[in-house]
């Protein structure tokens, strides 16, 4: 914590400083390595990916490559079904995980531990182990390859994380406020959704893009349930340039690089509401 | 079934529940389609009026795979009214773990396109394929192909494809580093990859897949060439035959002697066939896709295409692989039968059929479409001839698969410095038993 | 949970007083109401997880044809296949391996990362978004990248290290097994710190500042409000983090299986790389279910070991 109170910035503090931007730096480069890498790939022809003598940059750009993916498959459509997904689970699993971690974060039951215990071994297997039995339920269900399935699949994987994380929050939460409300007439419902939740931003915004990144990225278990083309997820769907002879880099880079851009701009969005969570965080006093 | 309804109650439970919780709007909407049919088991979409639904799984081959399969789908359904005809097209990467899950499920397809078929008729999943393809397109099919699919003398599967392996070697490169004759025995082919890599470093000699991708190739390739096999003529595992433990020493000495790849537990044929391509490996064995996919290029290198090298007195050998469809035992009435005899004939119907072939440049199964395919050009000729006289892996033994993976295994732990006589000695019990 | 719950006017917290007396009928009610808000969540993971698990342990038991048929329980033969394997120990030794590397060092990366992004400085906004790239990457691509960059032919580090003068000639960057797992770690842990870095930076961003005023007027210095504030503070963020990632990193598939898939020899395979080659190539789906039911046991022992231990610690200071 570097933070400068109120003094006449010192020569320790400035250095402090040039060091915070020299590993801030650093982490960005290298954090960005790969895509620097994915995104030079995607600009280039496939025989200068494989040429000897090698180029870092591209030759000559080949931007032609982002607009070819789009017609060598039905991008629009992959993308929008990523973000139903995405979104669907993100809905469903927080209508889900809210509830249960102000249960275990307010109220005292019977059963209390046994239930986070039970919410931690539901993770304790790969979706890759549970493919048979997780097609099983989609076939009594009648929701193999639909959307729907794959929604309630990716929101059923992530309570885990929903409800740890929204309980830690809600714990470090002091309850007097909601308690003051509740005696000002709200009932339970109405005070954690007036003055709980507002209060707890920062933890249900982490867990909001927790829960939409994974389903975004989810490849394993859409694979298996989704046959029609027009359903698959962006993950599975640029499959297609991942040939039985040959693997063109530069399409597959090339659409990886649109499957990122989604997700950087919603992180870029709500940003600004961890901040904002940030601020009101620091009333609860 | 108890749990069906159980379940059903349950998730009915779960959606009124989170409905109240919100108060508000719907749950995204019901796309699957699938209103009809409870009792079957089978994912099928309903079909659509009177229409018999004709499942298929397909394996993605290249690029054009997909979308030739949607031209097909909408050809067929269009030529046939009474058929609703699904393909769907599943990457070579992920279609074990597809079908597997599918079938396990009860939800096989009607119609499978895929390299492996021992297994599903050792647990009586499918359907004898005569019963399934009219006498007219069966008679098309090389014997010996169909041959390849028998168990206990009966046929499962029909060729879709084939390819065959040969030695493709980099002219300019051999003749820089002064190997005046294409090697072709073991001594002459580890003579020139010496040669080459005096003349220059940089270039690997010779290309080297032991992956688990196809590591079973690896072993084909030497163990054929040493008169060696998998089984004998009565059909006994010969693993660990003297013939066999010569062939993997052979091509570990050359990985160990800097002669490869570097890294051939992790390179696979796809690598190896574009630092061929862009003149880092001289000589390789591969598939028939080689040529075109060299020519394809801007710059093609100068290449050749020979024998695979076979040990001294020794006879040469091709490696055929070929892919097949198969038919699932969904209990089918007449009228589907009926579909999956109108489904072969459409696709194999001699132009369609050399269209498919040729597409991604793989070798006709039917000996109509290598007629077509010989007379338009004289280089897939010499290639049918090839794969005419090439041997296939024994993939109607049920153990099939784990001899492939034990024979990977084998190789990589040889590499790592196993050896290779205890090694095919071990697999042989495990095997044979 | 909503429309249900009746709007008596003083109603209050259970924990919060057992003052006010109540009738009969809102007692019962008062029971039964944890589990309501609780149902909706049991609910969506019986159905969607339970059953399939049930599923595991019915294959692990059973004699599982090549097809996926089941033929009956077979007396645990697929759990004594399993162990007799030479393979087995050295897997599972590399899953040990693995989970400990990439958890143990990408919660350390990540909660220094986390105290880093917490300061104001300009540019912080593009820092963090920056820093979830490597998270809002399908893992299969990631580790296609990761591949592809290292690769010693055509690699775009060989490249790019030539280009700036650093190497003369292409490096074999995985001349070994242990150096393939090498940048598997690494691969790991690089998509892992996103993810703890954001648990503790929201753990973080809800501490108030006051605290550290205090401790400054007090005399602290930097570490010792890092361990006595900051660290108790985030503990529980971190802890959900460390507890969640010793159990998706056990059971992470994508990395590896792009990379190696296990190869050379299952040199580089962890548990689920193995399984998986067990229940899609070799078609034993009967040893596949023991193996993961076997790592089931052990991530229920270990992480059973933890939580006793820090959910006690944690609801006392909480």
């Amino acid at each position: 914590m570097t933070k400068t109170v109120n003094k006449p910035v010192s020569v320790k503090k400035t250095i402090l400083r040039l060091l915070l931007y020299f590993v801030v730096l650093d982490v960005c480069v290298i954090t960005l390595y790969p895509y620097f890498a994915m995104l030079c790939t995607a600009l280039k022809s496939r025989e200068e990916i494989f040429s000897t003598a090698g180029t870092v940059l591209p030759i000559t750009a080949l931007w032609s490559n982002f607009i070819d993916i789009w017609s060598r498959a039905p991008m629009a459509k992959y993308m929008l079904n990523s973000f139903l997904i995405a979104g669907g689970s993100t809905v469903i699993a927080m209508l889900c995980g809210i509830p249960a971690a102000y249960a275990l974060a307010r109220m005292k039951f019977r059963g209390q531990t046994a239930f986070l215990g039970f919410v931690i071994v539901s993770q304790m297997f790969a979706p890759v182990v549970l493919l048979i039995g997780i097609y099983q339920v989609m076939q009594v269900l009648h929701l193999t390859d639909s959307i729907l399935g794959l929604i309630f699949i990716n929101a059923a994987f992530n309570q885990a994380f929903t409800i740890w994380l929204l309980r830690g929050t809600f714990m470090g939460i002091s309850a007097e406020m909601e308690q003051a409300a509740t005696i000002d007439g709200c009932t339970r419902v109405q005070s954690m959704m007036r003055v709980l939740l507002p209060v707890a931003a920062p933890g249900i915004v982490t867990t909001l893009i927790f829960i939409f990144i994974n389903a975004w990225n989810e490849y394993t278990v859409a694979l298996c349930l989704i046959s029609t083309d027009t359903l698959k997820p962006l993950t599975v769907g640029i499959n297609i340039f991942n040939g039985y002879n040959i693997i063109e880099w530069q399409y597959l880079f090339a659409a990886s690089i649109f499957a990122i851009i989604p997700v950087v701009i919603l992180f870029m969005c709500i940003e600004k509401n961890l901040v904002s969570g940030l601020a009101s965080g620091g009333v609860k006093g | 079934m108890k749990m069906k309804k159980m379940l059903a109650a349950l998730l009915a439970a779960a959606m009124s529940l989170s409905l109240v919780a919100c108060g508000t709007s719907n749950p995204p909407a019901n796309n699957s389609g699938s209103a009809g049919g409870s009792g079957s088991g089978t994912p099928d979409p309903a079909p659509s009026g009177d229409k018999v639904a004709l499942n298929v799984i397909a394996a993605q081959y290249g690029d054009l795979t997909k979308d030739w399969w949607a031209q097909f789908q909408n050809d067929f359904n269009a030529a046939n009214e009474g058929i609703d005809l699904k393909v769907e097209v599943v990457s070579w990467n992920d279609i074990y773990t597809v079908v597997n899950t599918r079938v396990s499920n009860n939800a096989a397809p009607d119609i499978l396109n895929i390299d492996t078929f021992a297994d599903y008729v050792g647990d009586d999943l499918l359907r004898p394929i005569k019963d399934f393809v009219s006498d007219e397109t069966y008679a098309k099919f090389y014997p010996a192909f169909l041959e390849q699919s028998n168990i206990d003398g009966t046929i499962w599967a029909i060729p879709d494809l084939a390819s065959a392996r040969a030695m493709y070697y980099n002219k300019d490169i051999l003749e820089a580093a002064g190997v005046d004759k294409v090697p072709a025995t073991w001594a002459e082919l580890k003579d020139a990859c010496q040669k080459i890599k005096a003349y220059d470093a940089e270039v690997y000699p010779w290309g080297v897949d032991m992956t688990t991708d196809e590591g079973q190739a690896c072993f084909a390739y030497y163990s054929w060439t040493n008169g060696g096999d998998f089984l004998d003529a009565n059909g006994t595992w010969t693993l660990n035959s003297p013939e066999n433990v010569e062939a993997v020493e052979y091509i570990v000495g050359l990985v160990k002697d800097g002669l490869t790849n570097s890294d051939p537990a992790t390179q696979t044929r796809y690598d190896l066939q574009e630092l061929f391509a862009a003149g880092k490996v001289a000589m390789m064995i591969g598939p028939n896709q080689i040529t075109s996919y060299v020519e394809g290029k801007e710059n093609p290198i100068n290449f050749g295409i020979a024998s695979i090298p076979a040990n001294e007195g020794k006879s040469t050998s091709s490696v055929g692989v070929m892919d097949r469809f198969m038919v699932f035992d969904n209990e089918d009435t007449d009228d589907k039968v009926e579909a999956i005899k109108t489904f072969f004939d459409f696709f194999y119907e001699d132009t369609r059929y050399s269209e498919w072939v040729i597409m991604e440049n793989f070798l006709p199964a039917t000996s109509t479409g290598g007629e077509i395919m010989a007379a338009a050009d004289p280089d897939a000729a010499s290639w049918i001839e090839i794969v005419g006289s090439a041997k296939f892996y024994p993939t109607a033994q049920a153990k099939w698969a784990d001899v492939k993976q034990g024979v990977i295994n084998v190789e990589q732990q040889a590499l790592l410095g196993g050896n290779v006589q205890e090694l095919l000695n071990a697999l042989q019990v495990q095997i044979a038993g | 949970m909503s429309t249900k719950t009746p709007a008596a006017p003083a109603e209050k917290q259970a924990q919060a007083s057992p003052r006010l007396p109540n009738p009969g009928s809102k007692k019962l009610f008062r029971t039964i109401e944890p589990y309501i808000w609780i149902a909706p969540s049991i609910i969506l993971m019986a159905i969607f997880i339970v059953t399939p698990i049930v599923k595991v342990f019915q294959l692990s038991m059973n004699k599982v044809t090549r097809a996926g048929r089941l033929k009956g329980f077979n007396n645990f033969e697929n759990f004594t296949t399993v162990i007799k394997d030479p393979a087995f120990a050295l897997v599972l030794k590399n899953t040990i391996l693995w989970t400990v590397a990439v958890v143990v060092i990408s919660t350390v990366l990540g909660f220094i990362l986390a105290l880093i992004l917490n300061n104001q400085f300009k540019g912080r906004k593009v820092a963090r978004a920056i820093v979830v790239f490597p998270w809002a990457t399908t893992l299969v691509i990631q580790a296609s990248a990761w591949k592809f960059i290292v690769n010693t032919d055509y690699g775009t580090l060989n490249t790019l290290f030539k280009k700036l003068g650093f190497i003369s000639a292409s490096v074999n960057w995985t001349s070994t097994p242990s150096a393939w797992f090498a940048w598997e770690i690494a691969c790991g842990i690089f998509v892992t710190i996103p993810f703890v870095c954001f648990c503790v930076l929201s753990g973080l961003q809800s501490i108030d500042a006051s605290y550290y005023e205090a401790a400054t007027v007090d005399g602290a210095g930097y570490f010792q409000k890092l361990f006595k504030i900051t660290l108790p503070l985030v503990r529980s963020s971190l802890t959900v983090s460390t507890v969640l990632n010793i159990i998706y990193v056990f059971n992470s598939f994508p990395i590896i299986w792009t990379m190696t898939k296990g190869d050379p020899a299952n040199r580089t395979d962890t548990l689920v790389t193995y399984l998986y080659k067990l229940a899609f190539y070799n078609g034993k789906q009967g040893e596949a279910s023991a193996v993961s039911v076997i790592g089931f046991i052990i991530l229920l022992i270990c992480a059973s070991v933890y939580m006793v231990y820090t959910l006690r610690k944690g609801d006392e200071d909480l």
